[in-house]
């Protein structure tokens, strides 16, 4: 029975777009152009330059892609579903949430699971298609690409954890909108999404090393395209794993934190 | 008269709500700061590692982002509510608002105070400055005044865009997602002197998505890089000024959207 | 399993931050917040049987909601103690929510984006309801609510009635024992309540459900509960019979009669007064708390009086209730 509640509450993002389809096709538009004017500013930025901050411009298009692609995985609109904490908080159905057999803890994780499968499905389907077209540059070696899953796994794990408490915010500023934007590109900033982390000055690398966003996808992907040596890789990962427990303690703690609030204000 | 003491009063009234959620409040300002430091970072990277980006140098490029963002600032200052119109909609709010014997467009951006403004404000007059300190052009008063329409050309192009979306939620809610993927848009494409892009592709953001004329386009005449911008001169030049009609354009877009709104949910 | 309600001395009191009026005190309460308690509910006791329907009345702010959010598990009391079917819902939330289903007014449970069965099938999966009796019991309310007719559009696209009558069903799907509606039928025209009514009607009697109702519609009180317990201001005004309730506030009752012979002298009989005399029209209202029903009223005017003709006016729920709320407010 639990697998079938899993599958029901994973699903319900994947169904909601299917039963969307424009939101679909906008997407695919999306994902589309988005790509080749990463790729074109980034070979173009390269144009008068060889290697820099240790990359040279196949790998860092490579990257730009890939981050493309791999913000995708988490990047649906929730919104449309009426389905994130904040919406709840506002229109006092968070209430349900805490009304059924199902923790909310439990609720929210599968159905961030079934939003990251089915993101996964659109970036894997774009990377091959990238891949076949030459716009991105195929893993080293066997050994380079089964790290690079592995580090991506944490990595969505950490960038699971990190939107968790986004939405756990929200159970204590309804109104945090304009603070959820900022965060939202904090992460992208501090993950590499708009530039790789190697370009930036020492001292933001360093400041970023003490923080969860760069495990998101700065590390999986330098891992991929070899700026991380599978040398440095077991420590890495160490690291993701370290910051997955950390951040599972933390959002454990929320949780509590958050159902006391409803029970303290009634939702 | 009566309708800017109105709007003054409301926006009084928003600027006193956002008190009233202290830790909003004191959050919204202390995310400013982290906000503040990553834009410069982020701005300031790209130019320090790819020198003579598009044969210019990298204080010109400078001015580019600072344009943008300065633009950007006011333009969430004064009008940027119009991003929330999609919301507004799913919500219901407009059919409030056509209830009420003041024009929607104003009630909209009368919504809230953004307090997010005062730390965009704050990071584009920075680097504003940076970028003017920087620069070795020799600022008449002629420069002056053109960057200052420039800026407000900007401002007025990207209400415009966003005004075009809110006209489209008007029709079609689900458009509101297309006003997501403007502002990556113009947050990631809008700080580069756009040559250093294939032809096809600056093409598309002059003529598809008219980014250009916000920032670039300012920025290269100001500098002298105003006839190698792909486009000719006095287009480039006329920025500010196409800033200006494609709002008013946006504004008609509206004002014939809203006419035929049908609302959500019958 | 008893799957009654008890509630014993429930007491809760909120802390809000005043407000100051004026800019500079929107200054000064962001500095220097200044905090209030509100009592919510404040020593409140009822029971519900075993497949009885309550209203819970009282005007807008009473308490109502207070008190359906603590039985539901969502709030812990400040003090006092509730049980419902057995379980302390708020020492043992998922206990409890396998007992209950709920429907928040207008707030809807339902998956935004997914047409309305999917949310029964996600919910069925997350009550763990076998398929078999998932079905049937769709199919028992489909009858009753008409579903079929739209549970393949999706949720936003609902009408308002549509989408409570999805709701009502979502919250009854995996058979609980006791029901918790607030405020289900607000703005909803009359045929659709009406549906609901009789579907509540059912739950009731044929299905032996608990509920617990709170509505502002009397209409819906009269047809569908035998007891309501009124509240204000978080206190319990009164737990009786809708007989009742009319005895204390509701003897608002006229009879109007003509009389035969215009000169008859007239006075009044025990616990009935004269309230008007105007020729052979004479109007007879209730006099003091041992005021005979409207009935006995009838009978005993008939008796003493020769007429020709008899009339007699009561005041509906809605003027007792109005009469109920003013006597509260006066307390």
């Amino acid at each position: 029975m639990a697998v079938l509640h899993a599958w029901r509450t994973a699903r319900v993002t994947p169904l909601g777009e299917l039963h969307t389809p424009p939101r679909m096709t906008a997407v695919l538009l999306r994902l589309t152009v988005q790509v080749i004017l990463v790729a074109s500013l980034w070979h173009g930025l390269y144009s008068h330059t060889g290697t820099t901050a240790g990359l040279d411009v196949d790998q860092a298009v490579t990257y730009a892609v890939l981050a493309v692609l791999a913000s995708r995985l988490r990047e649906l609109d929730q919104f449309s579903g009426r389905d994130t904490v904040i919406q709840h908080m506002h229109f006092g159905t968070i209430v349900y949430w805490y009304l059924r057999p199902l923790p909310p803890q439990r609720y929210h994780a599968l159905r961030a699971l079934g939003e990251q499968l089915y993101g996964f499905a659109w970036a894997l389907g774009g990377y091959v298609v990238c891949l076949a077209a030459g716009v991105v540059e195929p893993p080293k070696s066997a050994a380079v690409a089964g790290v690079f899953a592995l580090s991506l796994v944490l990595g969505q794990l950490v960038l699971y954890f990190v939107m968790l408490v986004l939405d756990q915010l929200c159970f204590w500023t309804v109104r945090n909108n304009a603070a959820m934007l900022i965060l939202i590109f904090a992460q992208n900033l501090l993950s590499g999404v708009y530039a790789p982390l190697w370009f930036f000055p020492d001292w933001f690398v360093t400041m970023s090393q003490f923080l969860p966003f760069q495990a998101t996808l700065s590390v999986p992907l330098s891992l991929y395209i070899g700026r991380i040596p599978l040398s440095d890789a077991a420590g890495q990962l160490a690291i993701q794993a370290v910051w997955v427990v950390l951040l599972f303690l933390f959002t454990r703690f929320l949780w509590r934190r958050a159902a006391r609030r409803v029970m303290s204000q009634g939702g | 008269m009566n309708a800017v003491r109105i709007a003054w009063r409301v926006t009084r009234l928003n600027f006193r709500a956002q008190l009233e959620y202290r830790t909003e409040f004191l959050l919204m300002i202390a995310i400013g700061a982290i906000w503040q430091v990553s834009v410069i970072v982020f701005a300031t990277v790209l130019l320090t590692r790819f020198t003579g980006m598009g044969g210019w140098d990298s204080s010109e490029v400078l001015l580019i982002p600072a344009t943008r963002m300065l633009a950007h600032g006011l333009f969430v200052l004064v009008l940027g509510r119009v991003h929330l119109v999609g919301r507004q909609i799913q919500e219901g709010k407009i059919d409030t608002y056509l209830l009420r014997p003041m024009p929607v467009h104003r009630q909209v951006q009368l919504a809230f105070f953004p307090t997010n403004a005062i730390g965009d404000l704050t990071v584009a007059v920075g680097l504003m400055a940076g970028a003017l300190s920087r620069s070795n052009l020799d600022w008449t008063p002629g420069r002056i005044s053109y960057l200052i329409a420039a800026i407000l050309g900007g401002m007025l192009l990207e209400a415009a865009l966003f005004t075009g979306v809110a006209s489209a939620c008007l029709r079609f809610p689900a458009a509101d997602y297309w006003g997501r993927w403007l502002e990556e848009l113009l947050g990631t494409f809008g700080s580069y002197p756009l040559n250093v892009l294939p032809k096809a592709v600056g093409g598309f953001l002059t003529y598809g998505l008219p980014l250009a004329f916000v920032a670039y386009f300012p920025a290269a005449i100001l500098t002298g890089h105003g006839h190698d911008t792909g486009v000719p001169y006095w287009l480039a030049a006329l920025s500010p000024l196409l800033g200006v009609l494609a709002y008013l354009g946006a504004r008609l877009l509206w004002r014939w959207s809203l006419r035929h709104y049908t609302g959500v949910n019958g | 399993m008893d799957a009654g309600i008890e509630v014993r001395g429930l007491s809760r009191t909120f802390h809000t931050t005043v407000r100051r009026p004026g800019f500079t005190g929107a200054l000064r309460s962001l500095v220097n917040p200044e905090r209030v308690a509100k009592h919510a509910v404040s020593d409140v006791s009822f029971d519900v049987s075993p497949g009885e329907l309550l209203a819970l009345l009282g005007p807008n702010g009473a308490g109502k909601s207070t008190t359906i959010k603590i039985l539901t598990g969502i709030l812990t009391p400040t003090s006092g103690e509730a049980r419902v079917a057995g379980v302390v819902p708020y020492e043992e939330r998922e206990r409890n929510a396998r007992n209950i289903g709920a429907v928040f007014g207008q707030r809807t449970q339902l998956w935004w984006d997914l047409p309305v069965r999917e949310s029964f099938a996600i919910l069925r999966d997350i009550y763990e309801v076998p398929k078999a009796e998932h079905a049937a019991r769709l199919k028992e309310f489909d009858d009753l609510l008409d579903l079929s007719s739209f549970w393949d559009t999706r949720v936003r696209h609902l009408s308002l009635g549509q989408r409570v009558r999805s709701d009502l069903a979502a919250a009854l799907l995996h058979d609980p024992p006791v029901v918790f509606l607030d405020e289900p039928t607000i703005g909803m025209d009359v045929v659709v309540k009406e549906q609901v009514r009789e579907f509540l009607r059912y739950q009731v009697e044929e299905r032996g459900r608990t509920v617990l109702l709170t509505t502002h519609d009397m209409t819906e009180v009269e047809r569908l509960s035998e007891r309501v317990v009124l509240i204000n201001h978080g206190r319990l005004v009164l737990d009786g019979s809708l007989d009742e309730i009319r005895r204390t506030f509701g003897s608002t009752w006229q009879v109007r009669a003509t009389l035969a012979d215009a000169h008859t002298d007239v006075a009044g009989l025990p616990g009935i007064a004269v309230l008007r005399h105007d020729g052979p029209q004479v109007v007879f209202g209730p006099d003091g708390p041992d005021a005979p029903t409207v009935h006995q009223a009838l009978k005993a005017v008939i008796e003493r009086y020769e007429v020709t003709g008899i009339a007699i006016d009561e005041a509906d729920l809605e003027d007792v209730m109005r009469a109920a709320y003013v006597h509260a407010e006066a307390i």
